[in-house]
């Protein structure tokens, strides 16, 4: 025999929590008297404890970067000149509009062994977003002011995400190495502002970057295990090092 | 976030305020996310879908009501967000869960995992329609009244449509187990 609409509608409502007290009775008085009714009843709070089972899922942890860095910035935000602006005067830097992911992956040599599905997914995601990260916590920096190179790197992080972030101008060609030796952390992306020209590859363990004249560009490392980690950055004229310094990640409890 | 909380964060976004923007991503990025996965099972689609929320957010705050909640709002735009990914891809809808690393050890990710799977295959087996209102009932916490409102349907049908979904979720669940 089929249940009657009326007190169908009670069960569902029952299970929703949108029920009276005037209907609970009733369906209560119902459910008592119908075994049909009743095992409408049970069936239905099974499937609702099923569907409370289902966990939610976490969202990635660099989408809320690529959001934030995908909206135009505040407009009555003052930005503090940069070591770049008063080194050199020039304007502000502003996105580069046509930045293309493609030339990042052409340029980029990465081992078959640091290949996950994560890492250039990012790549593409990451487009258009450099530094200045928001929500990302500065771990460390420093600044260079060589004959041949001057400005800052810092390290920033933000999840599981490592952000080396290069605010740079070089009177020649630059090489650029930074090193790390966790193996578990890999290359998952590169931006740059204002340009593209400058180069990278990675490898496991290694990022080459390749520039001249005034750049901003970040570097995305993934760490996934949140582990401590070192950074090793090289700087190179015609092969000679000039400068080298370390940036250090140390989570926090 | 109570709503005199929202409209005080939106106020802010209206003038460009990224912070308060900021804010708001915080609180409903993991709704927002979870509900495009939901109606999109795959992760990359969902969060394409949730980039594009969020950016339509922002770009038209000017445009939202304050007298409206923001999470009906922000919820409406993701549906039809990925209702209209759905159509413009054309994509076959995979029944298959994707694997996820979050963390849990093999038992409790083996068994959290399986009753994830058999519900996204169920509810992939319901029409969009159907599928909407149990993501906003029983994954975003809805009530009749803000399902309504969310989608600009009677209450009335927000009820007929949970009570259709729920039997069709309930035979997908019996059949897959």
């Amino acid at each position: 025999m089929a249940i009657e609409q009326k007190f169908s509608d009670l069960i569902n409502a029952d299970l929703d929590g949108e029920i009276s007290a005037a209907e609970k009775a009733e369906l209560q008085a119902f459910l008592d008297e119908n075994a049909e009714g009743q095992a409408l009843h049970d069936e239905l709070a099974s499937l609702y404890s099923t569907l409370e089972a289902v966990e939610q899922e976490e969202p990635p942890t660099f989408m809320r970067h690529i959001i934030m860095n995908s909206v135009p910035p505040a407009r009555d935000t003052e930005e503090s000149p940069g070591f770049l602006q008063i080194l050199l005067a020039t304007p502000a830097l502003k996105y580069a509009a046509t930045f293309a992911a493609g030339v990042v992956l052409a340029l980029s040599i990465v081992n078959s062994d640091q290949i996950s599905n994560q890492a250039f997914d990012s790549v593409t995601g990451l487009v258009g977003t450099v530094a200045d990260p928001v929500q990302a916590n500065l771990e460390s920096s420093f600044a260079l002011n060589e004959p041949d190179i001057a400005g800052t790197v810092s390290l920033r992080s933000a999840g599981s995400l490592l952000i080396l972030d290069f605010d740079l101008v070089s009177t020649d060609y630059i090489e650029i190495e930074a090193a790390y030796s966790d193996r578990t952390i890999w290359f998952n992306g590169f931006a740059q502002l204002e340009s593209d020209d400058t180069t990278v590859s990675a490898e496991t363990g290694l990022v080459r970057l390749g520039m001249e004249g005034k750049r901003r560009y970040a570097v995305y490392l993934q760490n996934q295990g949140g582990r401590e980690t070192t950074v090793n950055l090289s700087f190179k004229v015609d092969g000679d090092v000039v400068h080298e310094s370390e940036l250090d990640y140390a989570p926090t409890d | 976030m109570s709503k005199t909380d929202d409209t005080k964060l939106i106020e802010r976004c209206v003038h460009g305020d990224r912070e308060a923007f900021e804010a708001l991503l915080v609180e409903y990025e993991k709704p927002v996310y979870n509900a495009a996965f939901r109606m999109l099972n795959n992760r990359d689609d969902a969060r394409d879908v949730t980039q594009t929320v969020f950016l339509k957010v922002f770009q038209n705050f000017a445009q939202f009501d304050p007298s409206r909640r923001f999470f009906s709002w922000i919820y409406r735009i993701t549906l039809n967000e990925s209702i209209n990914w759905l159509g413009k891809e054309n994509r076959l809808e995979p029944l298959l869960h994707e694997a996820a690393d979050d963390g849990k050890g093999p038992d409790e990710e083996v068994e959290s995992d399986r009753v994830s799977a058999e519900v996204q295959a169920a509810l992939m087996t319901l029409s969009t329609d159907y599928r909407t209102v149990v993501i906003l009932k029983h994954f975003l916490g809805c009530s009749y009244v803000e399902i309504s409102n969310i989608l600009e349907i009677p209450e009335k049908t927000v009820k007929s449509r949970l009570y259709t979904a729920r039997q069709q979720l309930r035979d997908a669940l019996s059949g897959l187990n």
